[in-house]
């Protein structure tokens, strides 16, 4: 974690470095990919989305959280925590990068 | 003075305020309201968004806000006696990226209403039709437009650091047809 010390919560760091790679995400994703506590990262989103820094809305039965664009330092916190993710192992950052967003159709083989 | 139920949105709101400020807690009114005091009541929004200037913690608004009869409803407000549902957005108070700059006092006899200027009303609500394109922010833009003078050149400098300058050409004629100017 780079930006712990600042932000207070690895699950802070963790919910904002994966939004900023993916542009978007929800809790279960959020929690599965760092193999943490699912409560600690929904309990983190919502807080983020009280202070007006993410926004959510519905699809189907998940909330999708993305970067809010009206939050007033937007611009200055993806600027450091682009530069945080710049300093993330390569693999790490190779993994947020992969991101099938793309239809796939139910039930064809990986 | 007032009972709560017999007051208006804007003077609901500046009782709210006023009651706040005695408190130490400042709030600016933004948002629907905000439209809905601009366009004579054109527009109706039940939702005061007081925005939060100094983050002051949420305990303390619920116990300014009890003390006048309010009640904690999820992240709203409500009072037995009237439709309205207050809400305190985070601050600070920008428009964009920009903080806003200009606050106007509107003495009425509940209290002092202060409410973000029509110009930056027009602003915030274009913020909303830029990031979203919500078709009902561009009209609430109009419509304040309509009924009050507006900086023309202010939206449109705005607009362009923004990064929107573009979608405000297009829509310039729509926003500021039949309107007043500054």
């Amino acid at each position: 974690m780079m930006l712990q010390p600042l932000l207070g919560s690895e699950n802070a760091e963790r919910v904002l470095i994966f939004i900023l790679a993916r542009d978007e995400g929800y809790a279960t994703e959020i929690a599965r990919f760092f193999e943490t506590d699912l409560s600690g990262i929904q309990n983190q989103l919502e807080k983020f989305e009280t202070g007006g820094i993410l926004v959510s809305r519905s699809a189907g039965r998940t909330r999708l959280y993305t970067f809010n664009p009206r939050y007033p330092f937007l611009k200055e916190l993806t600027s450091l925590l682009e530069k945080a993710f710049s300093f993330y192992p390569e693999e790490i950052r190779e993994q947020l990068r992969l991101n099938r967003r793309r239809p796939r159709r139910r039930g064809k083989p990986l | 003075m007032k009972s709560i139920q017999e007051m208006t949105q804007a003077e609901l709101c500046a009782f709210v305020q006023s009651h706040l400020s005695e408190a130490g807690i400042k709030v600016v009114l933004s948002g629907g309201a905000s439209v809905s005091i601009y366009s004579d009541n054109k527009y109706v929004s039940h939702d005061l968004d007081l925005v939060n200037l100094y983050s002051v913690r949420r305990r303390a608004l619920k116990e300014a806000m009890t003390q006048i009869g309010f009640s904690e409803v999820g992240r709203y407000y409500k009072h037995p006696d009237s439709p309205f549902l207050v809400e305190f957005p985070p601050g600070p108070l920008a428009i964009g990226a920009e903080p806003v700059k200009q606050v106007n006092e509107i003495k009425l006899s509940t209290g002092i209403l202060r409410v973000i200027s029509p110009t930056d009303c027009v602003k915030d609500r274009l913020a909303g039709y830029y990031h979203w394109g919500d078709q009902q922010c561009l009209v609430q833009a109009i419509l304040v437009a309509q009924h009050h003078p507006i900086d023309i050149q202010e939206v449109q400098r705005w607009s362009e650091a923004e990064g929107n300058l573009t979608e405000f050409e297009h829509i310039r004629a729509k926003l500021f047809s039949d309107r007043r100017q500054i």
